[in-house]
């Protein structure tokens, strides 16, 4: 894995449990969650409508699109209810000196 | 046992029926017969992405050919002119014969009509399927002022849609607020005013006394006698339960199909889902129709459930919503039975919601903001709503507080 992909997204203290915060990087947007055994990253606009999960619910390692409630799990990406039917990319995340780092490829 | 299962009806309720039926049966045959020449698809786009050409129609099928294949369920385009429910026949205008074990009625909903006294009947249009979306779509490329009559979310999503279009839109609601038949004032008007900014003329309080043909535009003279001129007219007011076939039998009708909180209706091996349905719910302890989306799905997997023999209550809180320009409205519950209305928030950019308590209890919520702002906290109310819990105001009205903290509570 080269280093060079590793994009620093903030410290792990800037995300609740059971919360994501968003963040974006050139022209693309992530959503970065903390779930009870860490921290996990998708992209940031939901596959049915071209709308942000940053205000969607997260629970249970799910998140549901504000917009539809379109759910998705947030380990895997998968679509788990409809509307949404296209999953959504996930990306491997790290933690390094309390710093949140998610792999873009 | 091998059975044959018939969904008559094939939209949202039909096709989530079918799949949900396979998947815990293995066996019968399911066929889902269809009065459209079209794979059930999803009609929401219709008045919004539809017409403004961000999805096309092969974007809203909900399932390819090749799921219902895998699955083995098949769909044929017929349209029944007769039931005959003691032999458990269905009969097809062009003489088939369908015969069933179990049949599931997902015939859902129709646009009601405008009566007009003269000859105009084909010049006003309507928007329920994907036909009438193209025709639509197509016409008002060549007009300029367009009237609809009808105030509710589906007039209001098509003046949304025809505004973006650079279309001059006046909309005439005959109540004296918009979507009045479901959506609180307060969200109705903060609505209103977005129409407005975005140039559309919102006329309510007005009935339509008479509509005449000028050449090829129209005269709509109004009770006031004031007159609108346009050049073409939609008209959205209001749906009625697609049941007449069934209007000489046995089966209880009365606002739809009466079913109770599994989807069985009056007659024994019959069940109905989705719009024509007037369900018992156990929760709000009444009968309800419901016109959704969320609705026709989870009421469809339901009935397909309960026709497959695992018998499953419907209970799911109610939920909808409509897009208007940069708007994202929802409504959860039912908002027509409380003692206490509690406010949260008081600006469009971040959302307004309001709750509608009995016995300070949670029975519904609706609010409005801009797309993504009440998504969240609409949600966590339907959850609220249906743990059936005392909540705490402070929490409900305060927006800088996190709603989360009361379901984990």
């Amino acid at each position: 894995m080269s280093e060079e992909n590793w994009i620093e997204v903030g410290s792990t203290d800037s995300i609740e449990e059971e919360d994501l915060i968003r963040f974006d990087h050139q022209d693309k947007t992530f959503c970065v969650y903390k779930l009870t055994d860490g921290f996990y990253a998708t992209d940031g606009i939901c596959t049915h409508e071209a709308v942000h999960l940053e205000d969607g619910l997260v629970m249970d390692d799910e998140i549901e699109c504000p917009m539809h409630q379109g759910i998705f799990n947030i380990k895997s990406g998968e679509a788990l209810s409809p509307p949404a039917c296209e999953d959504l990319k996930t990306y491997p995340v790290k933690v390094d000196n309390d710093k949140i780092f998610i792999k873009i490829d | 046992m091998k059975n044959n299962i018939i969904i008559l009806g094939g939209g949202q309720a039909g096709i989530y029926a079918a799949r949900e039926i396979r998947q815990n049966d293995s066996k019968s045959n399911i066929k889902i017969l269809g009065e459209e020449n079209l794979l059930p698809y999803e009609r929401p786009p219709l008045s919004k992405d539809f017409l403004l050409d961000k999805k096309k129609a092969e974007d809203l099928y909900f399932h390819s050919s090749d799921v219902l294949k895998n699955e083995n369920i098949e769909f044929e385009n017929i349209s029944i002119n007769k039931v005959d429910f003691e032999n458990k026949k269905l009969f097809a205008k062009n003489d088939n014969v369908y015969s069933y074990d179990s049949l599931l009625i997902s015939t859902g909903s129709e646009n009601k009509k405008l009566t007009l006294d003269n000859n105009l009947k084909n010049d006003i249009y309507y928007l329920r399927n994907l036909e009438e979306a193209k025709k639509i779509k197509e016409i008002v490329s060549n007009k300029n002022k367009i009237t609809i009559i009808g105030g509710g979310f589906i007039g209001l999503e098509i003046a949304s849609s025809l505004s973006q279009l650079q279309k001059k839109v006046v909309v005439i609601e005959i109540g004296n607020q918009l979507m009045g038949r479901i959506i609180p004032k307060q969200i109705a008007d903060l609505v209103q005013n977005t129409h407005i900014e975005h140039g559309n003329e919102i006329i309510l309080n007005k009935q339509i006394e008479k509509i005449s043909k000028k050449n090829d535009d129209y005269e709509i003279l109004l009770n006031d006698n004031s007159l609108i001129e346009t050049d073409f007219i939609i008209a959205g007011i209001g749906s009625t339960p697609t049941v007449k076939l069934f209007e000489n039998t046995n089966l209880k009708l009365d606002n739809g199909i009466v079913t109770n909180q599994f989807c069985e209706t009056s007659i024994k091996d019959v069940y109905a889902a989705g719009d024509v349905s007037n369900f018992y719910h156990p929760f709000y302890e009444r009968n309800m129709r419901l016109e959704s989306y969320q609705h026709a799905q989870n009421h469809g997997i339901c009935a397909g459930k309960n026709i497959a023999g695992v018998k499953t209550e419907y209970s799911s809180i109610p939920w909808m919503w409509s897009d208007q320009f940069n708007l994202n409205l929802q409504l959860t519950g039912i908002c027509d039975e409380y003692d206490e209305i509690i406010e949260r928030g008081n600006d469009i950019n971040n959302g307004v919601i309001y709750f509608f308590l009995k016995n300070n209890k949670i029975r519904g919520a609706c609010g409005v903001g801009v797309i993504g702002k009440v998504g969240r906290d609409i949600r966590i109310t339907s959850k609220l709503t249906e743990k059936d819990a005392i909540v705490d105001k402070q929490i409900l009205s305060d927006q800088n507080l996190k709603l989360n903290k009361l379901i984990q509570k």
